[in-house]
């Protein structure tokens, strides 16, 4: 397990090196002057430029002015916004945890509805169940996005009222931000509303994680299909219904188990390819999140925003990937060995 | 007796051909492909095909309902929208801008990244493992995100948005060719060639490629639905193909103003979009299958 | 893996929650009303803006005014002022105010005190007086007060006492009154500025405001939501909503589907009116904004120098298609450049008629009996009264064809354009204008007098000493009669010279859910939503419910008139 984890962290530590050169950089593409895109304070004094221009390095070399930018990383400081002069770092502390919630209710349902749905598959491989459940599963992969979310607002908000199209709480209710998860705040609140606040947060909640939910989804049935597969053509499985267990025996006690942790590897990869799902959806459905923000700041040209905002946003998806590949090895005694890693 | 040949040649398909036989055996796999080809003449011969103009409108045909519609108008099949343009003009125009251009998207980010991950599998040591780790990173980034934060350097607009996708694409190319390259040189076949004194270029030419080609079209498949949808979905956030132009996100987006009183302008194209990537993943499918029949046999 | 069980219960627990009954918070929002705004206010006082969406956020939400106009007859009334007194010279206006005022009490103030002549003389004397303290506070700027030259009018301002103002003016203005009633010359707090300034926070003036309207602010979430509370203290009888959200949503299809899946009450701006009107828990509303679509001539440049021709122009164009293919319906054919809803309406003006014979016979007359080529100019934006010039353009293109005239179509990136009209480059053009306030000396004086002329807000330079004199007269006469009299004949001489076709009254357009009751839309301009309420659907109680609220509706006019 030490190996393992010093190779991950080696991973880690290399990968957050690239993510912030890749940003660092990024400051001397974008059109204008980089000291002005790295700080964001479009409207400085002369006095101030010369502070920024301190604080930043720009009279020594690159790779010190790299080192002053990491500095001020590590401080939480990731410049002003250029369009709206709020300091970008609290606005993401704001917003990430919106993305996170709606991301994680989304992983949660993808999860729950195509791993079953996936195993069910591979228990009638080559069977008119398991045709019927691929290809819905390809069209589920294939349909837009943004096309889904409007054809799920017309259907559910509009034509039947089942839920609402926007937002994540119906604006009357006033609730605290304290963690900015929105569920954890409600139940933390005083208000004399908090269960009606509740459920409205979860329809408000449900639509658009249902439509993230549905690409990953079909993933999952892929996997889980897959890897089934894979069990019930092992030797254990044989050496079991050899034994005398029954199917459903075999299936609850044996391959479901070993089928699980093979699709746990993949949750990190889907949870970033879900995050983007999810930029999208937030642009549709008016959810308060990250990729709604930052797909704004493309719209406005607020560079120190997008370099910032892109930084946050992908060292949060490799967080995520590491720490499932840690969940992966703690279940998996054989993942820890020398031959798997990078 | 004359005979023509004097021995019994026995004839190995190429495993290309090998592959397109069972392919062709594969009923959806086939309408997928003739969907495929059918959007591509489309692509080419759409501009000379579409009967209206993409961009000038009719101001006396607006918002003109489909022609099964009661308030249809048969010479515009799909109906107009809010500046009288025609629909099913627009689509096809569309064609060649979403469909065609990730098409030849796919086609550069294939020959870079074919080139650079043939190259990189005969290196060995340091060098490789920085790649392996960049690679590792690259491919944990989702190909859409990745695309938003190359337009957000570029800028937006279709031309950018081209060059993102390609960017994009070519680590999963390089990839899965590297991989396969490495696979097939471990192979006893490879080895006779070299043992025949075949340099590493001839071998790669003349002995693996033909090895792998089938798997770098079954990942063409992958990046050219991923591409569709890249270009679509950034076209309907205005950060790909700008106003005018009929690209089929960019389009619905336009009609996202008119969902309620002419659903069709978001219907349509949406539609458009989910045709070309289903024949597209049908394709990848087919290939796929008859890969693992193949290695089955 | 136990776990693992856990989140199938846990989540299946989550959907019951959701579908439980949603008893109190019915509760909740029956006594709350949620808006979709279509923009965000740039600032929260409307003295120093003029864009319409600030004033909806702001004005009658958190302000009252002196005075301020009312019932349909949209006379003058009093507001803060319970009653006031004009000179006989017109130069000194001495306004009695009301004794029971209350601020708003808020999370960043507490008022200690009344409203009196000091919050009065504050609020002015920061808009015109360069010298005051506040003056030059967030930015200096006060447009409304510029453009109608308040600080030249006002010598001074005199506290008599604690609850008498007077105005001093350097010359008789009937627009004045009117000035004081437009949603720009609010009340604001001169114990809150003085707080702010030992705060040295002077600039949260306009950020945190306070005033003594019917709704305080409660919070502000930039781009996102205002949401104002009822003010408890009001000097009427309180809101009958507890709450009030302002839910910003710039995007028109937005501000529809939140309609549509009765996320918000009421929305501004509609788009869609078909998909509104067969709803039938839905209904739209509308109210002629005071504004004017014209198509005006330079009266330097022949062949417009020529009356005839301007009259034959007028005969040429068919006003009924262009309100349906620009306006789709959405606006009132225009007779004159006064809309119906302001007092200076003169109904015995006759429907200007479309007869291209005529219309060629005085182009004869003129001397233009073979037709010419002219350019019209249309502008390249979409405003209230235009939505879409260049389609008018071409329409009124093929109107004139008929008459022989050729018609090219110029259009400019909107500055160049204003700044070229200015300098009088065109020959004619297709413009508007919206009214500040409903007096009706603010269409006649900026549109058409010959000093607009040079301020450049009369681009068809036509100026005609007759029409100075009377508009000038009505400014001085107190009598509203007599002022009509004057503004009738002022349009007699528009409808001979024809410097300008009025083609359309635009309205503006709201939707609302049918539970919210009471008016919103002010017949001015500007949204209130002092009157609204909302019904519950669901209760059993419905009728009387309603005829409560509406008793208490009438107690509150009556009061106010």
């Amino acid at each position: 397990m030490l190996v393992f984890t010093l190779r991950r962290l080696s991973l880690f530590i290399f990968t957050m090196l690239l993510l912030t050169l890749l940003s660092f950089s990024v400051n001397f593409l974008f059109p204008g002057e980089a000291i002005i895109n790295l700080s964001g304070a479009i409207n400085a004094t002369p006095n101030q430029l010369i502070e920024l221009n301190e604080a930043y390095q720009t009279h020594r070399n690159i790779f010190w002015q790299y080192i002053a930018y990491l500095g001020h990383i590590i401080n939480g400081d990731l410049g002003l916004s250029m369009a709206s002069q709020s300091d970008i770092s609290t606005e993401i502390v704001n917003l990430l945890p919106a993305t996170i919630e709606l991301s994680l209710v989304a992983l949660l349902i993808a999860m729950l509805i195509g791993i079953p749905l996936g195993f069910i598959a591979a228990i009638k491989h080559n069977k008119p169940t398991d045709n019927l459940i691929l290809s819905v599963s390809m069209l589920g992969y294939s349909v837009p996005v943004f096309w889904l979310g409007l054809l799920a607002i017309l259907t559910f908000s509009i034509n039947l009222g089942w839920f609402p199209s926007a937002g994540q709480i119906s604006l009357l209710f006033e609730i605290e931000a304290v963690t900015g998860i929105q569920f954890i705040d409600i139940l933390m609140s005083d208000s004399p509303y908090k269960w009606q606040a509740f459920n409205d947060a979860s329809a408000h909640i449900f639509l658009p994680a249902c439509v993230i939910a549905v690409a990953p989804a079909t993933i999952f049935i892929r996997l889980a299909r897959t890897s089934m597969i894979e069990v019930l053509d092992t030797s254990y499985i044989r050496a079991a219904s050899a034994k005398g267990l029954t199917f459903r025996q075999i299936i609850f006690r044996h391959a479901i188990r070993n089928a699980l942790i093979k699709i746990i590897r993949h949750i990190g990869l889907q949870f970033a390819n879900l995050v983007t799902i999810a930029m999208v959806t937030e642009v549709i459905f008016s959810w308060p999140g990250i990729g709604r923000w930052l797909i704004e700041s493309i719209y406005q040209r607020d560079y120190t925003a997008i370099e910032s905002g892109l930084l946050v946003l992908s060292c949060f998806i490799f967080i995520v990937h590491i720490l499932t590949d840690f969940i992966y090895a703690a279940l998996n005694p054989l993942a820890r060995g020398n031959k798997y890693g990078a | 007796m004359a005979r023509d040949k004097i021995y019994l040649e026995e004839i190995f398909p190429s495993p290309f051909m090998q592959l397109w036989s069972i392919f062709r055996k594969t009923p959806v796999a086939m309408v997928g492909m003739s969907c495929f080809l059918f959007l591509i003449v489309l692509a080419v011969f759409g501009p000379l095909l579409a009967p209206h103009s993409p961009v000038e409108g009719q101001l006396d045909m607006l918002l003109l309902p489909p022609a099964w519609h009661i308030d249809g108008n048969v010479s515009y099949l799909l109906g107009t929208d809010e500046l009288g343009r025609d629909m099913l003009s627009r689509l096809m125009y569309g064609t060649s801008l979403t469909f065609g251009l990730s098409f030849i998207v796919v086609i550069i980010s294939l020959v870079i990244g074919v080139i650079i991950g043939s190259l990189s599998a005969l290196t060995s040591g340091l060098k490789s493992s920085f790649l392996n780790h960049f690679l590792d990173v690259i491919l944990s980034i989702p190909s859409l995100l990745l695309a938003i934060i190359i337009v957000a350097i570029l800028g937006p607009g279709i031309g950018n948005t081209v060059w993102a996708v390609v960017l994009v694409l070519i680590p999963q190319f390089i990839h899965i060719t590297r991989y396969a390259v490495k696979e097939e040189s471990r192979k006893d076949y490879v080895l006779a060639s070299r043992l025949d004194g075949a340099g590493p270029f001839r071998i790669l030419y003349y002995s693996i490629f033909p090895n792998i080609t089938d798997r770098i079209m079954g990942q063409a498949t992958l990046a050219q639905s991923a591409a569709i949808l890249d270009i679509a979905t950034l076209g309907f956030l205005g950060l790909g193909a700008q106003i005018p132009l009929p690209e089929w996100g960019a389009t619905l987006a336009n009609g996202l103003d008119l969902f309620y009183i002419a659903p069709w302008t978001v219907y349509l194209p949406g539609l458009a979009i989910l045709f070309a990537v289903v024949s597209t993943n049908l394709v990848g499918e087919g290939i796929r299958h008859a890969l693992k029949l193949r290695k089955a046999r | 893996m136990n776990y693992l069980k856990l989140v199938p219960t846990a989540l299946l627990s989550l959907l019951l929650l959701t579908a439980c009954n949603e008893g109190g918070k019915l509760s909740l929002s029956e006594r709350s009303v949620i808006y979709c705004a279509e923009g965000s206010p740039e600032t929260f006082n409307p003295q120093l803006v003029t864009s319409g969406t600030t004033i909806d956020a702001t004005s009658k939400q958190l302000y009252d005014k002196l005075i301020s106009y009312q019932g349909d007859e949209n006379t003058l009334g009093p507001a803060l002022a319970k009653s006031w007194h004009v000179t006989g010279d017109g130069k000194k206006i001495t306004f009695y105010l009301r004794k029971n005022v209350t601020f708003h009490h808020t999370d960043y103030f507490t008022p200690s005190r009344l409203l009196n002549a000091d919050d009065v003389i504050f609020s002015f004397k920061r808009a015109l007086d360069i010298e005051h303290p506040y003056h030059l506070v967030s930015g200096g700027r006060y447009p409304f007060f510029e453009n109608v030259d308040l600080s030249a009018l006002v010598d001074d301002i005199e506290k008599i006492n604690d609850y008498t103002v007077r105005f001093h003016l350097s010359r008789a203005d009937n627009s004045f009154l009117a000035n004081l009633a437009s949603d720009f010359a609010i009340i604001l707090s001169a114990e809150y500025a003085e707080q702010l300034t030992k705060k040295k926070a002077k600039s949260d003036i306009d950020t945190h405001p306070i005033g003594t309207g019917p709704f305080k602010l409660k919070e502000y979430r930039v781009g996102s939501l205002i949401r104002f509370y009822r003010h408890e203290k009001y000097w009427q009888e309180p809101a009958q909503i507890e709450q009030l959200v302002f839910d910003i949503t710039p995007s028109n299809t937005g501000r529809l589907t939140k309609l549509l899946a009765k996320e918000c009450d009421v929305a501004a701006y509609p788009i869609a009116h078909k998909k509104i009107t067969e709803r039938n828990d839905l209904s739209l509303e509308a109210v002629t904004a005071l504004n004017v679509g014209y198509f005006g001539f330079n009266v330097n440049k022949a062949p417009f120098d020529s009356k005839l021709v301007r009259q034959a122009i007028s005969y040429a164009i068919n006003k009924k298609t262009l309100l349906e293919a620009v306006y789709q319906g959405n606006a009132e054919m225009a007779n004159s450049i006064l809309p119906k809803t302001s007092w200076a309406f003169d109904q015995s003006i006759p429907k200007q008629k479309f007869n291209p014979v005529l219309a060629k016979s005085l182009l004869t007359l003129a001397g233009y009996s073979d037709g010419f080529t002219m350019d019209l100019w249309a502008m390249p934006i979409q405003r209230p009264y235009n939505p879409n010039a260049i389609t008018m353009a071409k329409l009124i293109q093929s109107d004139l064809k008929n008459i022989n005239i050729k018609v090219n179509i110029i259009s400019y990136e909107w500055n160049t354009f204003l700044q070229r009209l200015k300098r009088g480059e065109h020959q004619s053009f297709l413009l508007g204008w919206s009214a500040d306030h409903p007096d009706p000396d603010s269409f006649f004086t900026p549109m058409l007098s010959c000093s607009a002329t040079h301020a450049g807000t009369n681009t068809t330079f036509w100026c005609n000493q007759e029409y100075d004199a009377m508009i000038k007269k009505a400014l001085q006469t107190p009598k509203i009669n007599e002022r009509k009299k004057y503004y009738a004949q002022a349009m007699a001489i528009l409808r001979q010279e024809v410097p300008l076709i009025p083609i359309a009254h635009s309205k503006r357009y709201q939707a609302r859910g049918n539970n919210v009751t009471g008016n919103i839309l002010a017949p001015f301009g500007g949204i209130n939503f002092y009157q609204v309420a909302k019904l519950n659907l669901t209760s059993k109680n419905t009728g009387t419910k309603q005829s409560r609220k509406r008793r208490k509706n009438d107690i509150i006019h009556t009061g106010v008139n």
